[in-house]
């Protein structure tokens, strides 16, 4: 492509006489390349931008201890190293890793002496690189993974049943006489709502129609999704009341 | 007119040496990709670049409506979003463009690593080009807490705890990061600042310092 170029202020009656070598000017023949390549790039991160909105969050609130934080996508590989080192290990997650890492990163040139330049002539250099780079990627998507679990944002949560929102005005319970409601209102109510139309936790106000006792006493006693186990209930045996109770809650509100 | 203009700095001044310098150095046929499309790959320090430039435009204009105190500052966010012209493209041009530069200079470093172009005369290259990327980690870990939304705020609360636990200077770390014990208005104030003075400041010397020394070393030669 080059062969046929004319460099700017050259005859071009001579132009076809040179020979060309491959070297062009960085200004304004190399520079126009370039500036084609940035024109083209810019397009497409202008079409993400216009298609991926940035939402911003609801505001700061320091009161609000039940918020499960997670640092940009790129600390993600440091945070997971942390996570792998609890306790009175933690210097090692937080400096001597990070310290290895950054002097090994900075002395590179100091590690790696030998005059050859082809990856494949310094397959001990080239391998570490390779290793390093597909470990940060899997850390990366490990705490990623482990933080959608976190949230119960996770695809295995899409077996649960997802029930409409509703309004709470809506919602009809029956057998209020139950000692389970009672519980429901002291202690599920907290996260799921009064009528248990949804709040921090899914609704859940006609479960019954979804899950039979059973079901519903594994999920209560073995949660995901953040819930704490046994749903904040104290014994099975409130376990079994407040489960005994939900059961019946099978046609609240009249949808789901 | 032009020219006669041209003339009259240049009789004082004395420019066209300096810009000759940048404009007339060739380049190589190797890192062209006009010649063979997988020169590409060279391409990714210059685009990182391009998109640092792009964080420096779009941030100047955010800091037009932002207010870097804890009552106004999300307020101030919500409104470029909501109703500042243009201002929800901006912010994501800013937004993106934080992570858009982290992978561009990622692939730009893979590709200074496997093509062993760090290696004898320009090791002090490779030392500046860390320190560059220091200074981006940096500059993502202050812009993360701006919005001030919940995301923000508990995030870098993360992370002065962590800053935190390093053992004997943990704690004055933490203090010197969030101007107290807990992330608030002194914190934010000083991320502020740190995020809009001291590390553009810091980045553009770095960068400087990147540029010239490719200029007086050259680009590496063919593999």
């Amino acid at each position: 492509m080059a062969e046929g170029e004319r460099i700017p202020g050259t005859p071009r009656y001579r132009h076809s006489l040179q020979v060309h070598s491959g070297y062009e000017p960085f200004f304004p023949n190399f520079l126009l390349k370039e500036w084609i390549v940035g024109a083209v790039f810019l397009f497409a991160f202008a079409l993400w931008i216009v298609f991926n909105p940035v939402d911003l969050g609801p505001k700061a609130n320091p009161d609000d201890t039940t918020f499960i934080p997670i640092p940009d996508w790129y600390f993600l590989f440091l945070y997971q190293i942390l996570k792998y080192y609890p306790g009175s290990q933690i210097v090692v997650g937080v400096v001597l890793v990070p310290l290895i890492g950054t002097l090994l990163l900075l002395f590179t040139p100091w590690l790696d002496v030998s005059t050859e330049r082809h990856p494949y002539k310094r397959p001990l250099a080239t391998a570490a690189m390779v290793l390093v780079t597909f470990l940060v990627i899997w850390l990366t998507n490990e705490a990623r993974v482990q933080h959608l679990a976190e949230t119960g944002q996770l695809s295995s949560n899409a077996n649960l049943p997802q029930l409409k929102q509703v309004p709470a005005s809506q919602i009809k319970f029956s057998n209020t006489n139950m000692p389970g409601y009672k519980l429901f209102e002291s202690t599920c109510a907290t996260c799921h709502g009064s009528k248990g139309e949804g709040h921090i936790g899914p609704p859940i106000y006609a479960i019954g129609h979804f899950w039979d006792e059973n079901q519903l006493k594994g999920f209560v006693e073995n949660p995901s999704g953040g819930m704490p186990p046994k749903g904040g209930l104290s014994s099975d045996k409130q376990v079994d009341q407040v489960v005994a109770w939900l059961v019946k809650q099978s046609h609240s509100g009249g949808g789901y | 007119m032009l020219k006669k203009a041209y003339d009259w700095i240049d009789e004082r001044l004395n420019v066209t040496p300096l810009w000759r310098d940048v404009a007339d150095h060739d380049v190589p046929p190797h890192v062209n990709p006009a010649i063979k499309m997988s020169a590409f790959i060279y391409c990714f320090g210059g685009l990182t670049f391009l998109v640092i430039t792009t964080q420096i435009l779009s941030g100047m204009f955010l800091a037009m409506y932002y207010t870097p105190d804890i009552n106004n500052a999300w307020y101030s966010v919500k409104y470029i979003d909501d109703q500042v012209l243009l201002g929800q493209v901006v912010r994501g041009m800013h937004f993106w463009g934080a992570s858009l530069v982290i992978v561009m200079m990622f692939l730009h470093m893979l590709r200074v690593f496997f093509t062993g172009a760090y290696k004898k005369p320009r090791e002090m290259n490779w030392v500046v080009g860390v320190l560059i990327f220091f200074v981006v980690l940096a500059f993502g870990f202050t812009g993360y807490l701006l919005p001030w939304d919940q995301k923000a705020y508990w995030a870098t609360s993360v992370g002065a705890q962590i800053a935190g636990s390093i053992p004997w200077i943990g704690p004055w770390i933490q203090t010197l990061l969030l101007g107290g014990h807990y992330v608030g208005a002194l914190t934010l104030s000083r991320f502020f600042a740190i995020h809009v003075f001291f590390l553009p400041a810091a980045l553009l010397v770095l960068l400087a310092l990147h540029f010239i020394m490719i200029r007086t070393q050259h680009i590496s030669g063919p593999l």
